[in-house]
């Protein structure tokens, strides 16, 4: 594994308050409020339709929230689009061009964030998801897990801080899910926050710091991983969900 | 200073991107000007015109040629981007979203342009008359651009929609209409000998409409693809 954090001014802190989203009069976000500090890896769980992507869209600044204020690092993230840079964001699509390579796709994302000797950049986040054999296929051609990893080395291009994953074990087999849990044990380090939303987190927990639980738009539970025994509701909804 | 370069290497970026999907795949371009030329021969073996009415008709049939391989072109734009969701990659870069319109607009008019000029010798041919003007290359360009440039802003607006693939075409043809009477009536007075200076109110406002629809992006756009 390759890729490093690059230096940032500030120790990244992710402060989200009174997130509100309505989709057609609907609240699906209701004065949402939540804080991650460095070194966090926050496991988000919520039923179908809690609002999980939403949220996660809203952070990637996909979406546009109706109400509240996000806090990159003690800067609002709707004022600035330099504060993408410090975001990588991981779907349910894997955001690439079918008919071109795995090298192409990273270049062209690496060109897009202007980095001046894209080559060596793109090779190494190639062979830190272990893709190097197949990078001059075109992306049409590789199986789900192949283009999951391939979208998690696009997230990491750029070195950014701030980490969110939408679901990335949905239909990914048994070998890129330990490949993916390896790369998250990697990821968890001080200079990096990551937000990983899953319907079931399942062995997730061993590796999470915390959990958060989205219930009725708000999060109704933000605890540490450790202390889910204490919260018998919450041991319950995972218990129901595994 | 720094910021605008990043920018217009977006820009490019999204462009050359365009063209490496296009010269990879190539279904866009290959489609376009085979649909216009069908609709060239369609009009051509349909109508039987005079040789006197075919002159008349020449830039009316060229810019309805262009309209609809252009409309082709744009949906063909527009799956590229929803095809894995390939749109959210370009709305995470770090610059302002107008470079994405700006990026798929040179693309747009790029492709539309080179199928303008693939289709120029083959009016001449069928309909008898010298296309070959460089006053009515400069009206191509200017209509092409404004076009494109309203219809890549209206596929932004479409594309979230089920129904783009006709979403697109209801939206922009009536749009379009004052850039598609402009530009027919300046090629039309360039075809038929009439000097510029009596052309110059339609050359205005195709130029106009550029403008437009240029600023319509740089302001619109990020409102427009965010949910």
């Amino acid at each position: 594994m390759t890729m490093s954090t690059k230096s940032l001014d500030s120790a990244p802190q992710l402060v989200i308050r009174d997130l509100v989203k309505r989709y057609h009069f609907q609240p699906v976000l209701n004065q949402l409020s939540l804080t991650l500090t460095d070194g966090d890896f926050c496991i988000l769980v919520g039923a179908n339709g809690a609002g999980k992507t939403t949220l996660l869209r809203i952070l990637a600044t996909l979406v546009r929230p109706n109400q509240g204020e996000i806090l990159l690092g003690g800067r609002s993230l709707t004022q600035s689009p330099a504060l993408r840079r410090e975001i990588g964001y991981i779907g349910h699509q894997p955001m690439f061009y079918n008919d071109l390579t795995a090298l192409e796709n990273l270049h062209h994302y690496a060109r897009l964030y202007a980095y001046p000797h894209p080559a060596e950049l793109v090779r190494d986040a190639v062979q830190s998801v272990g893709l190097t054999p197949h990078q001059h296929k075109p992306v049409r051609t590789f199986s789900r897990g192949m283009q999951q990893r391939l979208s998690i080395a696009r997230a990491l291009l750029h070195h950014p801080h701030y980490l969110f994953f939408d679901e990335p074990y949905t239909g990914l087999d048994t070998e890129a899910a330990q490949i993916l849990d390896a790369q998250l044990q990697y990821l968890h380090q001080p200079g990096r926050i990551i937000l990983l939303a899953a319907h079931q987190p399942g062995r997730l927990l061993r590796m999470a710091s915390h959990i958060a639980w989205l219930q009725d738009g708000k999060i109704s539970h933000h605890i540490p991983a450790a202390s889910i025994p204490e919260v018998p509701a919450l041991q319950a909804y995972l218990q129901e969900g595994a | 200073m720094k910021s605008f370069l990043q920018y217009l290497k977006v820009i490019w970026q999204i462009f050359r991107k365009d063209f490496q999907v296009e010269w990879r795949g190539k279904q866009g371009v290959p489609v376009m000007l085979v649909f216009s030329l069908l609709v060239v021969f369609l009009f051509n073996f349909a109508l039987q015109l005079s040789p006197t009415l075919q002159a008349s008709l020449t830039a009316g049939l060229l810019w309805v040629s262009l309209a609809f391989a252009s409309t082709l072109g744009l949906n063909r734009s527009i799956s590229l981007e929803r095809e894995s969701n390939a749109l959210d990659g370009l709305l995470l870069v770090p610059v302002d979203r107008s470079a994405v319109f700006f990026g798929k607009a040179l693309s747009n008019f790029t492709f539309t342009t080179l199928v303008a000029l693939a289709l120029l010798p083959v009016l001449s041919l069928f309909y008898q008359q010298n296309l070959f003007h460089l006053p009515l290359v400069l009206v191509i360009v200017l209509g092409v651009g404004a076009y494109t440039g309203l219809g890549t802003l209206l596929s932004a607006l479409s594309i979230q929609s089920r129904t783009r693939d006709v979403l697109l075409p209801i939206l922009l043809y009536p749009l379009a209409l004052p850039i598609l009477i402009a530009a027919v009536e300046a090629s039309r007075g360039i075809l038929a000998g009439q000097p510029l200076g009596d052309l110059k109110s339609w050359i205005f406002l195709l130029l106009a409409a550029n403008i437009l629809f240029s600023a319509a992006g740089l302001m619109f756009f990020e409102t427009i693809l965010e949910e």
